[in-house]
């Protein structure tokens, strides 16, 4: 709705858009002794001393009767200051913390970029810490994030598209690219699929993956998420598009795939020996935790024969006292595991040392002596914790922490057939699976040679400098 | 507009819960049919056959006890401590091994496990008799180890079964790891079946002989000597010097200490022998059937009480010499009790010649229990002294020369 000449009629329709926010106050002022104006802002959303500074004083000393938008424009000392002609871009600017200035006699209005709020400093995200290599993390403010993004990638290369998703919350969405290194067909599907979200909040970018993935009933991530500047960085030069919601620290990264899911950007700062050795240690380690228990069940219960003799007669002791099959002990401790971290998780630091006592109980040498489980099944337990731990990303541990349990089923009824059907089974729902259109076990499947060399192994520097192509 | 970006047409996705369902209907519905956890078997370590006075099959088990309580220890929790004395043998009497074995069973609260047998013991009497039936048996049998190693006893199977022998932890241990060291013949189940269908028709076994001392406790089970079997039947046995000579010519000595006693001097040098290598070269000349034996091997001196320097270079090729000899008396022994007496072709010489002269073999394949007896071999034994040891003369015989 464009604004009208008069201040007393865009006051009304501006307190009625306004009505019961306390929060928002009128500030009613003069310009130069002669016009009247009104300064609408949200409390604790604005620089106040600036705006007092560059805004209200010098206006109140501005020369002349009726001055012109432009007079009243360069009368403050603000750099950034933007002109609005409806209600509506009024609303806008108003909500995103920006004070407007309503001048009578004018059919527009004039916004200041002052808004600020309380921040968290930039620290270390928790959950992807290194050893070596930055120590920032994004924080929830986008604004913030963009700029940490732009220092790490100069060059103008670097596009920052903005919209605004939510009807209600109207929380603003950045996609990033790098121009010449993105493909603009990728960039225009992330940005139509953006625009088809119909969504009344954003409150997290979970919130809009969910929106935009291809399948939307995989277990598995098809979008990357990170908290790290330098990692989106990475990925923005790799051809990749980073999408920023504000209010997060977490931001997007598609299209992802699964090898670029068990990535570390400890990866690349550490010496390629030690990248590659430690990503094989990783590779070797997330099969245990999809599939370890589900191997000690089948073997246990079916194919006895497998187990070296010394082992089998130790083990045939140790299960004579238990009354529940491998596979009950199994789920009945694998069960116990993931309750147990998920308290860990959720619990206050204070009380959490409780619940790590509780743990080394439960899954431990009382367990044992208290004929619940046997010590072969609590040794299973322990080396598939640790090697779920061994994921390099939440969202990528999830799946496979939820995913040993039907295949523990599988073992219990069919043994190994069932063990290896499970792995049939997830590999086609993966080889099945696309991100923006890109196969999710490339570059594996389909093979394309010069990418597996950041896949099989970490190949040195010089080696990756051919961008991988999608 | 959604819908394009999921992987499944709109049909697919209506009728995949639907088939998802039926599937897993299907699989929980067949139940863990078999499923046997470990706490329900009854391992067998080790099994014993021997044949009774009326012809029935006699089959032993060594059951291992896994349930505490039958121990001697209460411990909850499972650890394995001295478990001496946690087996038990089970006998049982069949008309032949398979109606034993099912009559065993029922003898047993908990279902037979064979999955994890490392030794099989043939009582001589059984052996005698025919190893035939049981092979079939065993070779047939799903769960029992082709990689199980198999005895002839020298009294019955029985006997060494319920022997408990004070450093290992059971009876098939003792016999299994005696095996591997390779000091006595190690032939496994599969070694067996080749070598009875083999072109020869010939195998040999290791015999166990019980060791008697105080109390049951302290007797343990040894390796001595060969079983020879022919055509399924064993047929004699050789003594431990000539199981040597076997050994050579089957090319399964891995390790020996032998003493040798050079010419011209007194005293004895020890040479321990590694990197053996035995080739068997076939050759039919005008009607003539060659085999010649090429042994060779890398020695290492380990002890030297003889008249010689052995860091002279001389001297070396003398107990070289001296070693050769020793070997082809032991071959020739072997070959001299395999050719005449026992007539049984033990080194697998039938099967060489088929490779090399496939057609010929065929011809004369119905003579070779002739034609064996009157092979030509003609050794060739090269051995070289590799390293004589970190000192050079004897201290004690600063006269060597």
């Amino acid at each position: 709705m464009k604004l009208s000449n008069h201040l007393r009629e865009n006051l009304r329709r501006l307190r009625a858009v306004y009505n019961d926010c306390a929060d928002v106050v009128f500030h009613d002022m003069v310009i130069g002794g002669h016009t009247p104006a009104m300064l609408v802002y949200i409390d604790g959303l604005v620089r106040l001393e600036e705006l007092d500074q560059h805004v209200v004083a010098p206006l109140r000393d501005a020369p002349g009767p009726n001055p012109a938008l432009q007079d009243i424009r360069n009368q403050t000392t603000v750099a950034s200051v933007q002109t609005c002609g409806t209600i509506e871009a009024i609303v806008e600017k108003i909500s995103g913390g920006n004070p407007v200035l309503l001048v009578d006699g004018q059919n527009a209005a004039l916004s200041f970029g002052l808004s600020s709020w309380e921040q968290r400093s930039v620290e270390e995200p928790t959950a992807e810490s290194v050893l070596r290599g930055p120590r920032e993390g994004f924080i929830e403010t986008m604004r913030t994030n963009i700029a940490m993004l732009r220092r790490k990638i100069r060059s103008p290369k670097l596009k920052v598209v903005t919209l605004h998703i939510g009807t209600c919350s109207r929380t603003p969405v950045a996609v990033i690219y790098i121009e010449g290194i993105a493909q603009p067909s990728l960039v225009r599907e992330i940005m139509s699929r953006l625009n088809r979200i119909e969504i009344e909040d954003v409150l997290e970018t979970s919130y809009i993956e969910e929106w935009i993935e291809d399948n939307r009933y995989s277990p598995f991530p098809q979008l990357l998420s990170t908290e790290r500047p330098d990692v989106a960085g990475a990925y923005l030069m790799e051809g990749r598009v980073v999408v920023m919601v504000d209010g997060t620290p977490t931001v997007l990264v598609a299209p992802a795939t699964f090898f670029s899911l068990l990535q570390t950007p400890e990866d690349y700062y550490e010496r390629y020996v030690v990248g590659t050795a430690i990503r094989w240690l990783r590779y070797f380690f997330l099969a245990i935790s999809l599939l370890g228990p589900s191997l000690y069940v089948a073997v246990v219960s079916f194919h006895q024969e497998m187990i070296p003799t010394t082992l089998m007669l130790t083990m045939a002791r140790s299960r004579e006292q238990i009354p529940f099959s491998a596979l009950m002990e199994a789920i009945l401790m694998e069960t116990m595991f993931e309750a147990l971290r998920e308290a860990g998780a959720r619990l206050p630091k204070q009380i959490g040392s409780a619940v790590s006592i509780v743990g080394a109980l439960v899954i431990g040498q009382a367990a044992i002596s208290a004929g619940i489980v046997s010590a072969p099944m609590v040794m299973v337990v322990a080396i598939t914790g640790i090697a779920s731990f061994m994921a390099p990303r939440y969202t990528i541990g999830i799946p496979i922490r939820l995913l040993r349990f039907p295949i523990m089923f599988l073992a219990g009824i069919m043994g190994l057939l069932g063990v290896i059907l499970g792995v049939i089974a997830i590999l086609c729902h993966l080889l099945s699976l696309r991100s923006f259109g890109v196969p999710y076990m490339s570059p594996l499947a389909p093979m394309q040679n010069n990418g597996l060399k950041d896949v099989l192994w970490r190949a040195p520097r010089w080696m990756l400098n051919r961008r991988a192509k999608q | 507009m959604r819908r394009k970006w999921t992987c499944m047409p709109a049909n697919a996705r209506r009728t995949a819960p639907a088939a998802i369902a039926l599937l897993v209907c299907a699989l929980l519905l067949s139940g863990c049919w078999n499923t046997r956890e470990v706490n329900d078997l009854a391992i067998i370590t080790a099994a014993g056959m021997d044949l009774t006075e009326d012809g029935q099959i006699e089959l032993s088990v060594k059951i291992y006890l896994t349930s505490p309580s039958s121990g001697d220890n209460g411990s909850m929790s499972g650890q394995p401590d001295g478990d001496k004395g946690t087996s038990v043998v089970r006998s049982v009497t069949g008309i032949n091994v398979a109606d034993a074995a099912s009559r065993l069973q029922k003898e047993v609260s908990r279902r037979v496990f064979w999955g994890q047998t490392d030794a099989f013991l043939f009582g001589e009497r059984m052996a005698r008799a025919g190893l035939e039936e049981p092979m079939d048996f065993l070779m047939r049998h799903i769960a029992s180890r082709e990689r199980a190693h198999v005895f002839v006893s020298n009294t019955t199977a029985k006997d060494v079964l319920l022997l408990a022998p004070p450093i290992e932890r059971s009876v098939a241990d003792a016999l299994v790891h005696m095996a591997e060291q390779q000091t006595g013949l190690n032939i496994t189940m599969m070694d067996l079946a080749q070598m009875l269908i083999s072109k020869s028709k010939a195998a040999v076994l290791p015999i166990v002989v019980i060791r008697e001392e105080q109390g049951e406790k302290q007797s343990f089970p040894y390796i001595q000597g060969v079983s020879v079997i022919k055509n399924g039947k064993m047929i004699g046995r050789v003594n431990e010097d000539v199981t040597r000579g076997i050994m050579w010519l089957r090319n399964e000595i891995k390790q020996a200490t032998v003493t040798v006693s050079p010419e011209q001097s007194d005293g004895y040098v020890s040479l321990h022998l590694h990197r053996n290598h035995t080739r068997l070269i076939p050759k039919i000349e005008g009607g003539r059937w060659i085999m010649t034996v090429r042994i060779t091997g890398q020695d290492d001196i380990v002890e030297n009480t003889s008249d010689l320097d052995l860091s002279v270079p001389d001297h070396i090729g003398k107990v070289e010499k001296e070693l050769e000899k020793v070997v082809n008396t032991r071959v020739k022994m072997a070959l001299e009790q395999a050719q005449k007496e026992l007539k049984a072709d033990i080194f697998q010489f039938a099967d060489t010649f088929y490779r090399k002269y496939p057609k010929i073999w065929e011809a004369n394949a119905d003579r070779w229990d002739e034609i064996f007896p009157e092979v030509e071999v003609r050794l060739e034994t090269d051995m070289r002294i590799a390293r004589p040891g970190l000192i050079g003369k004897n201290f004690f015989r600063q006269e060597q020369r």
